[in-house]
């Protein structure tokens, strides 16, 4: 059938060529999946510092569990500098919210960065304002500002974070604190969340972790 | 021998050390010029049922599409008025979306909406802040299609919101559009290959559903 539509297209140019068209008009534009290869990848984003009020600042620990980043490379890897972040945050006073999926426990995060007894875990799949509390949670905290870490980049992080500026958070996105099974996943979720649209972008923070000062 | 092994061993270590502590860890910014597109999904052939069907109209509104800002959007308007004239000929539920301050005047005329279908105002989670969800409920709907522009904003979070919310999705990439293919090339793999969500949606392109 693609074929037919590639052939019915070329057919389609080669009328146009042949009455005197010079360039394609905008209504022959070819689908996504026939511009595929001459999608180029944007820069890259610039990071920023970052200065949090620890009083009005949630850490949000997105399914740091075994069941995903224990199998996921890119997670492992950042449990150093996750575990040197929420202690920063527990330190500053910050609060620390975890999220997990399925019926996740306390003890299914992975240990470098697990939560105690007295930090929430919230559950939901992909975005974790849905079917939660995470919204009230937040607001009877008087939570203004969220960093979201954890993974899927393209999962929950895409959504949490975007759930969250959407709500009218401040939400900023470390992005040694994002991973995923495709490093192709991992970029669009830094580039999507730093140019969605003016409104939604002018509330988040693309940072590292070491640049996050509590 | 042995001590200089010893030595050689407290050096390498002392310079890991101290590297480690200057190095921040490797991030995507770091790997920024690897990454590699993976290959376009396939599109699958779909059966739509009219009866617990509705075709979102998502953003189909002047701002985003027209002529300069929406050059891509402009080229999808043939193929999805045939969709939405398909739709409504066969009883379907047709919602329309946009964001902002814009109304159902503000929908292209091309693929205007008539009186009496639905029309919901709210930013990229067309759920978030709307009766959406009630909506479509109300009437039995267990499967939605979504076009519109703003591929990877509005289309990519209310497609991903719609698997979440329970709906099965169908997404025609020839009914999806953004003036940066980069975002329009994502959105297509991410709506197929996602976690949660992808098992839940269809990608599909118009000629290839069946009503």
């Amino acid at each position: 059938m693609r074929r037919n539509r590639i052939l019915w297209s070329s057919i389609a140019l080669a009328a146009t060529l042949l009455a005197g068209g010079t360039r394609l008009s905008p209504a022959q534009a070819a689908d996504i999946i026939d511009e595929w290869v001459n999608a180029k990848a944007p820069p890259p984003p610039a990071l920023k510092p970052v200065t949090v009020d620890p009083k009005t600042t949630a850490l949000l620990m997105l399914d740091f569990l075994q069941a995903n980043c224990g199998h996921r490379p890119s997670c492992l890897a950042e449990m150093p500098v996750m575990k040197k972040l929420l202690d920063a945050a527990r330190g500053a006073g910050a609060t620390v919210i975890y999220s997990g999926f399925g019926n996740a426990t306390a003890s299914d995060v992975i240990k470098d960065v697990a939560p105690p007894a007295n930090e929430p875990l919230i559950h939901s799949n992909a975005d974790k304002f849905l079917n939660t509390d995470l919204d009230k949670m937040l607001k009877d905290k008087g939570i203004q500002t969220v960093i979201t870490v954890g993974t899927a980049a393209n999962g929950a992080i895409l959504y949490t974070a975007g759930g969250a500026a959407l709500r009218g958070y401040k939400v900023i996105i470390p992005v040694d604190g994002l991973s995923a099974d495709d490093l192709y996943a991992m970029q669009f979720t830094v580039w999507e969340l730093v140019h969605a649209t003016p409104d939604f972008v002018s509330r988040v923070t693309l940072t590292r972790s070491d640049m996050i000062k509590f | 021998m042995k001590r200089e092994k010893w030595v050689l061993a407290f050096g390498l270590a002392a310079a890991v050390g101290l590297g480690a502590s200057n190095l921040h860890a490797a991030s995507i910014i770091d790997e920024w010029a690897s990454v590699k597109a993976p290959p376009a999904p396939e599109l699958k052939p779909v059966t739509v049922d009219p009866k617990t069907t509705a075709l979102l109209m998502v953003d189909f509104v002047k701002p985003s599409c027209n002529p300069e800002r929406g050059r891509r959007c402009i080229a999808t308007l043939p193929a999805v008025k045939k969709l939405l004239d398909e739709a409504r000929g066969k009883g379907m539920m047709v919602v329309y979306t946009a964001y902002g301050k814009n109304t159902k005047n503000d929908i292209v005329p091309e693929v205007a909406p008539d009186g009496s279908e639905p029309f919901v105002v709210s930013f990229l989670n067309k759920y978030l802040g709307s009766d959406l969800e009630k909506i479509l409920k109300d009437k039995g709907i267990q499967t939605v299609i979504t076009v519109g522009t703003f591929a990877h904003g509005a289309v990519l979070t209310t497609a991903s919101e719609s698997a979440e919310r329970g709906f099965k999705v169908i997404v025609p990439v020839d009914g999806i559009s953004f003036d940066n293919l980069y975002a329009e090339q994502y959105t297509a793999w991410h709506l197929a290959n996602a976690p949660v969500i992808a098992s839940k949606i269809t990608l599909t392109s118009i000629d290839m559903m069946k009503f």
